[in-house]
């Protein structure tokens, strides 16, 4: 297994806040990586000295083979990035942008670009000051997928995107794997990582807390749900990994531990269900239950960080 | 108008937070108006102190098409009041034509524009409650920038009638494009297209009464700026022309609200013309995306100093009598005999234009500091663009547009010069004259790039003091007499002032020197440092 991406003990501040605090990542070549972590944990900041926008204050950071300051430029022709806010020239529209960063970068397939377009639904004639903030990203998206790029460097890029094109996304994105390129995907949204991801890196106030594959992380998480009974739902309270029972208007919610998942439903099985709805945790709540006690130990103020728009 | 019940709720908060937003802004909108006002009367009643003096000047210009054709109808001006009124209301009428567009707009089209009003409008605020906050904030603007003028022209010695009727002229010019802005902000869905439409509206009715006040006929009376001129203050003070500008100015702000309940939240009346679904080949490369990015801009103020040029040659003529005859007038330019007068008049002029084509240049070079804080630079220099190839393409045009603004600017005062003398010599005589502050401009647009390498955040504020203080040293450093280490400091100092005198290599070669020395700093810092945003 060869590395694309290969950081550790990296470090970068911003005058007096200290954006990146010895993160580590390893993406290894061929392989979709989520880079999670809530807002303002560091990623698009990882993401942006792994292009050498930003020149870090320490650690070792290695990119294709080389390092991402010194060998920008002709590292960047390998490489394809979509910005996580896009922002475009107002006056130009949205298919000349995707030429000219296309051209920029060493050329796009125009088979795959009019492929591209169609698929993600992007007029490519409009200006972009009339694109809303989807569509601007649609832009960049298509950009990065028409090229033969070996590595895409993803930053929330599915943010403004509506359902139907997320599936979109995540249809292009399984195709760029088959080819054998690698994906650095960054996101906030555990189940787009989860769809996705063949391992994940968990960072938190810059700082890498978890890496593996989806599976080693699955004891995270924990669901939320919501079920209405026939007969009352009162015994599963008593269940072992239920948590938060609330009664509700003849529903009840909790949330389970995922591995105990199995018995909660045996056991609702039995009460004759009527309605279940589900829902994965967001990646704030995974923190704030995994990490909180211990942080809040550590006299970092987690309630203010995790619950940050 | 369907202004049912609750069109307008909010209004009034609106309004006080609008005030709030520009406590800082139009303040000095209406001190910069106010005191040119005064500036003017202080200089004239010292210019034209005798009655001589007054004549001289009353013969010069109120035969001379090009002064009448920038300022207003020659009359009035067997006083020095009259003198004063009709030099300057046209440019105050400008800023208050100005004041009232970029209020208007920032508080409707471009908060719109940055979704800011969608913000709003889903709290508890009316339909039309923005746009009528917006046209109050900038009719309050107008009243109180005529008062202040009234009041400061009163105070520097002129009558007080005439002072406030120059004052509400000036005030009825912005009311009236505070009624155009109003509804050109429903026409076009972006604040650029506002500014285009509005002040391409303001360039036609100033044209219209520069025809109608050469001629001296009815054409005047197309133009809102030909109305509010012609009250005659100090002489006429007639005010009936004012009571037109006030019922256009509300007539087209109805109009404003009409057109309002006609369109979408975000958009305009005209919707955008599609643009090109790919891209042709000349854009794709760094230096093509400045090209296509710097066009508009550099086209303006290559036209604009064009423009000028032929200005400052027509005027050349009526020099001679014009200052001939004036004692310190003759100080201004630096007492030179009277032969040399228009020479040293034409020198003068251009210093001028380099001051302006060096503000291009700036401006040229600080558009890549927004294209960076604004986002834009990042996708580019995640690609194969070097950051020298991207921050060399807007230098490139920055440094090429001023050199051809600049060049323009002299071709066409050489042209007006040669059909004025008939010798063909002043063609190239002018053209050299304008080409030779050109390493000038440049080590001013290597002051902003410096800046824009080694301190990103703080560049656009220092790189545009440094402009003014340019402008401040190179206008005044002598006729103040300020020592002479002051006036160095200006590079466009460094030029000798031709046509009046001899050509040297010297400064060249020292400017030449300072501007490689500021850029290698500029490209050099930026190469080094981090790409910074906001
Ligand atoms: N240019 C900058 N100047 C100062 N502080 C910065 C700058 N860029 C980032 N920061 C700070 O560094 C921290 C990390 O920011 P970063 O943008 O990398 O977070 P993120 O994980 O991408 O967040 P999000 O999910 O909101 O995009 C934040 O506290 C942010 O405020
Ligand atoms: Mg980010």
């Amino acid at each position: 297994m060869t590395t694309a991406i290969s950081v550790s003990g990296l470090v970068k501040t911003f005058g007096a806040t200290r954006a990146l605090d010895g993160l580590d990542l390893e993406v290894a070549t061929g392989e979709v990586h989520g880079f999670l972590g809530p807002n303002g944990s560091g990623k698009s900041t990882t993401i942006r000295v792994l292009l050498g926008l930003l020149r870090p204050d320490g650690g070792r950071s290695e990119l294709l083979g080389g390092d991402p300051w010194r060998d920008a430029v002709a590292l960047h022709r390998r490489l394809a990035y979509v910005p996580g806010d896009v922002t475009l020239w107002p006056s130009i529209s949205g298919g000349e942008a995707i030429d000219l960063i296309g051209a920029l970068r060493g050329g796009l397939d125009p088979r795959r670009r009019a492929e591209l377009l169609e698929r993600f639904d992007l007029d490519p004639r409009k200006k972009a000051r009339t694109y809303s903030k989807g569509n601007r990203q649609k832009v960049a998206l298509v950009a990065a997928l028409a090229s033969d790029a070996e590595l895409l460097v993803l930053d929330e890029p599915t943010s403004g995107l509506d359902p139907l094109m997320e599936a979109v996304f995540q249809e292009c994105i399984r195709e760029v794997r088959a080819e054998g390129r690698t994906v650095l995907l960054s996101s906030h949204i555990l189940a787009e990582a989860e769809a996705l991801c063949d391992r994940v890196s968990i960072i938190r106030l810059g700082r890498t807390v978890q890496s593996g594959t989806l599976a080693e992380l699955r004891h995270l998480t924990r669901m939320s749900m919501v079920v209405e009974t026939e007969r009352p739902a009162d015994g599963v309270g008593a269940l072992p990994g239920v948590h938060d029972l609330r009664h509700d208007d003849g529903r009840v919610s909790f949330d389970v531990d995922t591995d105990a998942l199995d018995g909660v439903l045996r056991h609702l099985a039995g009460l004759g269900v009527r309605g279940l709805t589900s829902t994965p945790p967001t990646l704030e709540e995974l923190f704030l239950r995994h990490y909180g006690d211990e942080l809040a130990e550590d006299g970092v103020p987690v309630a203010q960080e995790a619950g940050r728009p | 108008m369907s202004s049912g019940s609750g069109t307008l709720t909010g209004t009034g908060r609106l309004f006080r937070f609008a005030l709030r937003r520009d406590r800082l802004r139009l303040p000095v909108w209406i001190a910069v108006g106010t005191f040119m006002v005064v500036t003017q009367s202080v200089s004239s009643q010292a210019l034209y102190d005798t009655a001589a003096d007054l004549a001289a000047y009353r013969a010069s210009v109120g035969s001379n098409a090009a002064t009448i054709a920038l300022a207003g109808p020659p009359v009035g001006l067997d006083t020095v009041a009259g003198a004063v009124a009709f030099e300057i209301s046209a440019t105050v009428m400008l800023i208050a034509a100005l004041m009232a567009m970029f209020t208007v707009t920032r508080h409707t089209r471009a908060d719109e524009e940055a979704g800011r009003t969608e913000l709003l409008r889903s709290a508890r605020v009316g339909r039309h409650a923005p746009l009528l906050a917006a046209v109050l904030l900038a009719a309050l603007a107008c009243v109180v920038l005529a008062l202040t003028i009234g009041v400061a022209t009163t105070a520097s010695g002129l009558p007080a009638p005439g002072s406030f009727v120059l004052g509400a002229s000036v005030a009825a010019c912005g009311l009236v494009f505070t009624g155009v802005t109003a509804v050109a902000v429903q026409a076009t869905g972006h604040t650029r297209g506002v500014y285009g439409l509005v002040g391409g509206l303001f360039a036609v009715a100033f044209v219209l009464r520069a025809i109608g006040d050469i001629e001296g006929n009815w054409v005047v009376w197309t133009s809102p700026v030909g109305w509010a001129q012609a009250t005659h203050p100090f002489s006429d003070d007639a005010v009936a022309p004012l009571l037109l500008c006030l019922v256009v100015a509300a007539g087209l702000v109805v109009a404003g609200f009409a057109l309002l309940d006609r369109r979408d939240l975000g958009s305009g009346l005209v919707q955008p013309r599609p643009g090109r679904p790919t891209a042709r080949r000349g854009l794709l490369s760094p230096l093509g995306l400045a090209v296509r990015l710097h066009r508009g801009a550099l086209i303006a103020w290559t036209a604009g100093l064009a423009l000028l040029g032929v200005v400052y040659g027509a005027l050349a003529e009526s020099v001679e009598t014009l200052i001939g005859e004036n004692e310190q007038a003759l100080a201004m330019f630096g007492n030179p005999d009277v032969d040399q007068l228009v020479d040293a008049y034409l020198g003068t002029t251009f210093a001028i234009t380099a001051l302006l084509a060096s503000a291009y240049a700036v401006s040229a070079v600080l558009r890549a500091r927004a294209e960076e804080s604004g986002d834009r630079a990042e996708v580019l220099l995640a690609t194969g663009t070097s950051r020298a190839a991207w921050l060399g393409s807007h230098v490139a045009v920055a440094l090429a547009g001023s050199a051809l603004a600049i060049t323009a600017s002299g071709l066409t005062t050489g042209l007006v010069r040669v059909a004025q003398t008939g010798e063909a010599a002043a063609l190239g005589r002018m053209v050299g004259a304008a080409v030779s502050y050109v390493p000038a401009i440049w080590v001013v647009a290597g002051v902003a790039v410096a800046l824009f390498g080694l301190l990103p955040r703080l560049a656009t504020t220092v790189a545009w003091t440094a402009v003014g203080l340019f402008l401040l040293i190179t206008m005044f450093a002598e006729s103040f007499d300020w020592p002479g280490w002051v006036g160095d400091l200006s590079p466009i100092n460094w030029i000798p002032t031709l046509p009046l005198e001899e050509w040297t290599l010297a400064p060249l070669v020292g400017l030449a020197a300072v501007a490689v020395a500021l850029l290698a700093a500029g490209f050099g810092g930026f190469r080094r440092r981090d790409i910074a945003l906001g």
